[in-house]
């Protein structure tokens, strides 16, 4: 069976924010899910960036049941491009990357990029002041 | 254990002299007495590498024919100074290029210090000794006359930390700060920062040979806002912004692997300046005083949400670097707005050229001034 990973933005509307949805696709669909930002209010409108995966059908079917509740559905398409070479190595980006993409080494003091960490949020684009960061929309 | 100058100068020509890093001499201050540093020790090279906003650099075009006296004058669209001689520019570093403000003066000398061709382009009314009223041409390295880069204030003794306890993301000269204590940025090489190291400034002073982006350069002066009167710590050293550096030196040598130009975003132009100023190790009060450590610097904790910047706290740099600090019962993630391992990188540099004899150490031609405190500009 085809393993399955998807970096996903859920938007949840006013009424679901109060259902255990994360616990559903757990339980019931048996994928793992890591979250990578959560901006909940009850009683308002809920943002989740999240990553699902899975065996293909079950994150199929967790996809099928956001859709039921009327879950939106947004895949990341979104990367961030890194000019390393011309990195001077100084950090302002390490504070703002929330993800820990953007590490400082406290040994080294050299910046590590883990882009399998990155989340697309953008705050390093204009952290960064030799403006060595770019946005880059490819397909998912 | 007492060295003078000479007899140090006399130790590197030969060959001889014991060069550390301010790093490497803090470390040994662990298990070294400073009686046993100063033994041991001859020079600790210092360096840092930040943003240093009041940098820039004068050139001479050379003459044209017919020649013109500069009245209003770009580089690559970016305003550059004209209020001195014919044709002598001055480039502010931080001036910024009128439709891009993420391009300016900190981006031209960086240009021309990697040898680029730059546009000028010049106004004047024309005089009788000078009746050229407008050119447009383009410059570079090779065929202007002089490249000094002459920068007012730099190498800060000490700088606070910055962070935001507002509700909305601040984009400053400290970096973006993110909203309700996301973050907190400092711009201090610590242990290694020259200031720091020699806190009293009894061997830098105005003369004092220094490396300058890439280069040889000289302390020419005490930069401006230059004050001795801040709070110091138990270890000697002010908790706040203190003494600063005017420099000298010749771009046309250096490098642009030191010199970098920077913008922070809705604030501005800024450019990166590399500094290394080596210190002798004179006697044993001046081996105890490169031995300070990261631990023993504090700085203070202000709040850029809030614009008096009230102080919320103090820390010391060997917390600022771990990369974490708390503040407010909160952890909360740490940056260096200046490079560590640039700094690390001039510091070896200045070591190496120390120990292979070929840089030499100046005894300051006169010390800076002892007292001296800031006004502020009242508005009338």
């Amino acid at each position: 069976m085809a393993r399955k990973k998807q970096r996903l933005v859920l938007r949840f509307p006013v009424g679901t924010v109060d259902e255990p949805i994360t616990y559903t696709l757990i339980k019931e669909y048996d994928v793992m899910i890591n979250i990578l930002n959560a901006d909940i209010t009850p009683g308002r409108e809920g943002n989740l960036l999240v990553e699902i995966s899975g065996e293909k059908d079950s994150v199929d079917g967790a996809m099928r049941y956001l859709k039921g509740k009327s879950v939106e559905i947004s895949p990341i398409i979104k990367t961030i491009l890194f000019n390393q070479s011309e990195c001077i190595h100084c950090g302002a980006c390490a504070s703002v990357c929330f993800p820990g993409a953007l590490i400082m080494d406290t040994e080294s003091r050299e910046l590590r990029f883990s882009p399998e960490n990155c989340v697309a949020c953008e705050l390093c684009i204009k952290a960064c002041p030799l403006q060595l960061f770019e946005l880059n929309f490819g397909v998912n | 254990m007492k060295r003078s100058f000479q007899e140090i100068n006399e130790k590197i020509r030969r060959g001889k002299a014991v060069v550390l890093t301010a790093e490497e001499v803090a470390a040994m201050g662990k298990d070294h007495s400073p009686a046993e540093v100063a033994e041991k020790v001859d020079v600790v090279t210092t360096a840092t590498f930040g943003p240093m906003c009041s940098s820039g650099m004068f050139i001479n075009t050379g003459h044209a024919n017919p020649p013109i006296r500069m009245e209003r004058a770009t580089l690559n669209g970016v305003p550059v100074f004209t209020g001195i001689a014919a044709v002598d520019l001055y480039i502010g570093a931080t001036e910024n290029h009128p439709e891009n403000p993420a391009y300016g003066g900190a981006h031209i000398i960086e240009e021309l210090i990697a040898g680029e061709d730059v546009e000028l382009e010049a106004h004047a009314k024309g005089t009788d000794c000078y009746p050229l009223k407008d050119i447009k041409t383009t410059i570079n390295r090779e065929n202007i006359n002089e490249m000094i880069m002459f920068n007012p204030r730099n190498a800060y003794q000490n700088y606070p930390v910055a962070v935001n306890t507002s509700n909305r993301i601040k984009y400053t000269y400290m970096g973006s700060l993110l909203p309700r204590l996301g973050n907190a940025n400092f711009s201090t090489s610590g242990e290694l920062s020259p200031l720091l190291n020699d806190p009293d400034m009894r061997t830098i002073g105005m003369g004092t040979r220094i490396f300058l982006g890439g280069t040889t350069g000289y302390i020419s002066w005490y930069g401006t806002q230059f004050k001795t009167d801040a709070e110091l710590n138990e270890h000697g050293v002010p908790v706040s912004n203190a003494a600063t550096l005017a420099v000298i030196g010749d771009a046309s040598k250096m490098s642009p692997e030191f010199i970098k130009a920077a913008y922070y975003e809705k604030y501005g132009v800024s450019m990166f300046v590399g500094i290394g100023v080596p210190i002798p190790v004179l006697d044993e009060e001046m081996a105890a005083r490169l031995m300070i450590r990261n631990e023993q610097i504090t700085t203070r904790i202000l709040d850029y949400g809030d614009p008096d910047h009230p102080e919320l706290g103090r820390t010391n740099y060997r917390e600022l670097m771990s990369g974490e600090i708390e503040l407010n019962q909160k952890k909360i993630k740490t940056a260096s707005l200046s490079s560590i391992f640039q700094a690390r990188k001039i510091a070896d540099i200045l070591k190496k050229q120390i120990s292979e004899g070929i840089f030499l150490l100046t005894e300051p031609v006169e010390v800076f001034p002892k007292n001296k405190g800031l006004n502020s500009l009242d508005i009338r």
